[in-house]
């Protein structure tokens, strides 16, 4: 029974330890156990980089390395061999950490048994690869899971297709006249059908939310705007149910920083819940103010008179599946998904929400979104070491537009394709994009570190847009101007990144401004 | 004045019948195509003026249908519409920059469908809207 002999490298400065570690091993039969010797960390990682390691016994106190940073070296050097470090009589305490940093075992010098060493290598080996292996499968399960139900989700899209054709068809009366019945059964038909079209979209949602792929495109944002769309595509809902749907929002209030279309959605999932959950004859309101705790905060709230939930049940609402056991909810219907999604969106945009409620009366949902804050959005890009060393600008496009309608998403979207052409394709871009609440401008801000610079950018861009006469029938003008940060900067003395920072703020500033006066010429 | 020609894309025989159905009331002939082979075929036979092109197609999806017509000049003037089982978010953006008009999502509301074949037409609208400016050509 040949066995490839296991390669052990021991890294131990004193000469006397090791010396002890090695008599260990010579009790060992001889193939099955080749050392490797070493004092140094730094050469231990050249060693454990070459590959061919399999099991790696690690003192934490070396002369160019020690305590946890030397597991974290070996890992990094070689994450698939197991380490096991060995440590004094007093250091049980630095094993546990060693341990909760990757390590798989610990040895105490001096309370080796010479037997055990051998053993201890052997099972370390082996736990490592099974948790690998464990890993691996667990990854691949759910890779598996969340294609396939992505792939189900698609899948029930074509028959649904055909479903609502044909009723729409029939309800249009493209097929003949109906009777009163026949409308009616036709109506709950399409009722259902636009029921199991949300439902697909929620279960396609949440394995997006598991894979990672929950896209949000965070930008100045409009809560009002939400709140006014929201109420308008419930509103005949609540009305057929004869609920009072109103709204009652700040003046003033400040844009937030976050995916309009993901707020709109939020606002929707929490008004349909109310809605459902509340009586004929009952009331939903939705709120939007600053909060006085906190000026970086906007809070949302939608309260219903509707038939509360129990205290203890207000967090696991937002558990997936959740659906309330309550005998009462006759034609409730959904997959129980909607407030996951939502506090997934929630979450993911930097902001909480919970829900305050009793039985019997009623329920008050709460969201906070941060306030918009350019400074915040630049900022941490301009962090990143390898920006420092660039020269930097901001680019400014500002398109207005006589007519008012630029606040569709699809041509902003087709104005921000137009930019990105404009730039090379591996040139590093910050491009927020920012809607002036219901106003008819749009601007764009390219944040750039390269060698060309600002001025170079600006020039492109407007020729790119001044040859298009389309925008012109359109009833939109444009403007670029771009500010060096750079030559403003020549005469600062602090360090680029705060001088970013604080120019960062100073434009946040100016926009700020612009768009409290927009609001207020269109309110 | 002739009715305008559409050639539906659509590998699904039930969701090709329900758009007939539903563009033959609005005063637009329809053809079929189920695939990549047969739409370029029908589209050099019919002509149509507009082409409601699914994405998920049998051998060559809606995306290599966009490529293949945009080489030859008769079919790149057709204007194409794109309506998909699949996710707007991930697809929508790749369908506008293939050359597509719209991407509607499956099911696809009727009000939005004929909405979109008409601003893609050159059609004047039945309620109020500015004249929308044609990304492709920028």
């Amino acid at each position: 029974m040949n066995e490839k002999p296991l390669q052990v490298l021991v890294v131990e400065d004193n000469a006397g330890d090791a010396r002890l570690i090695r008599e260990m091993f010579s009790k060992e039969r001889r193939d099955s156990f080749e050392l490797t010797h070493l004092s140094r960390m730094s050469d231990a990682v050249i060693h454990l980089a070459k590959g061919g390691v399999d099991v790696v016994l690690l003192d934490m106190g070396l002369p160019d390395e020690h305590g946890l940073d030397t597991v974290r070296r070996s890992l990094a050097a070689a994450p698939d061999v197991p380490v096991i470090v060995l440590t004094g009589l007093d250091d049980e305490a630095l094993a546990a950490e060693a341990m909760k940093e990757g390590a798989q075992d610990y040895l105490i010098k001096g309370q080796i048994e010479s037997r055990a060493l051998p053993r201890a290598l052997r099972h370390a080996i082996e736990r490592h690869r099974l948790q690998t292996e464990a890993d691996l499968i667990r990854t691949h399960q759910m890779q598996f899971k969340d294609e396939f139900l992505s792939h189900v989700s698609h899948e029930l899209r074509s028959p649904l297709t055909a479903i609502y054709q044909f009723v729409t068809i029939l309800l249009d009366k493209l097929a003949g006249e109906l009777n009163p019945e026949q409308h009616e059964y036709l109506e709950i038909v399409l009722r259902n059908v636009k029921q199991l079209q949300a439902m697909i979209h929620d279960l396609l949602e949440v394995t997006r939310v598991q894979a990672g792929k929950l896209s949000i495109e965070v930008q100045c944002a409009s809560v009002s705007d939400a709140v006014v769309y929201a109420v308008n595509t419930l509103e005949g809902t609540a009305a057929a149910k004869g609920i009072t749907l109103s709204s009652e929002m700040e003046c003033r209030l400040p844009p937030v920083c976050a995916d309009p279309t993901r707020i709109r959605q939020i606002l929707i999932i929490l008004l349909d819940n109310a809605i459902k959950f509340t009586p004929p004859n009952g009331a939903v309101k939705v709120q939007a103010r600053r909060i006085e705790e906190d000026p970086n905060l906007v809070v949302l709230e939608v309260s219903d008179s509707g038939c509360g939930i129990s205290p203890d049940m207000t967090e696991r609402i937002f558990e997936r599946l959740f659906q309330t056991p309550d005998p009462a909810s006759a034609g409730r219907k959904g997959l129980g998904l909607g407030l996951y999604i939502c506090k997934e969106l929630v979450t993911r945009q930097g902001g909480q929400i919970w829900a305050r409620s009793a039985p019997g009366q009623g329920s008050v949902f709460s969201v906070t979104l941060p306030v918009f804050s350019l400074a915040g959005m630049i900022a941490p890009i301009f962090k990143t070491e390898r920006r420092r060393e660039s020269p930097v600008a901001l680019v400014v496009t500002e398109i207005g537009s006589q007519t008012g309608w630029l606040s569709d998403a699809e041509h902003s979207d087709g104005i921000r394709a137009l930019l990105q052409r404009c730039l090379h394709s591996d040139q590093d871009v910050l491009l927020p994009k920012m809607g002036s609440a219901g106003a008819a401008e749009l601007f764009f801000i390219v944040a750039t570190t390269d060698g060309i610079g600002g001025e170079a950018i600006t020039r492109r861009i407007r020729k790119r847009l001044d040859g298009c006469g389309d925008l012109e029938r359109a009833g939109l003008t444009v403007s670029t101007s771009y500010r060096s940060l750079e030559a403003i900067k020549r005469n600062a003395r602090e360090s680029m990144e705060d001088f970013l920072e604080n120019a960062a703020v100073k434009i946040q500033g100016v926009i700020n401004e612009e768009i409290s006066s927009r609001m207020l010429e269109n309110a | 004045m002739p009715n305008k020609k559409i050639l539906i894309v659509d590998d699904d025989p039930d969701v090709r019948h329900g758009m007939q159905v539903r563009l033959k009331a609005n005063h637009y002939d329809t053809f079929f195509a189920v695939d990549a082979l047969s739409s370029m075929v029908e589209a050099r036979k019919h002509e149509p003026d507009l082409m409601i092109l699914d994405l998920g197609l049998p051998a060559g999806d809606g995306f290599v249908v966009m490529e293949r017509f945009k080489i030859i000049p008769a079919l790149a003037v057709i204007p194409i519409i794109v309506v998909s089982a699949r996710d707007a978010r991930a697809n929508k953006g790749r369908a506008i920059k293939a050359g597509a008009k719209a991407f509607l999502q499956k099911p696809v509301d009727t009000a939005e469908l004929l909405a979109v074949i008409r601003q893609a037409l050159g059609e004047p609208a039945p309620a109020e809207k500015p004249v929308v400016y044609d990304l492709g050509s920028l």
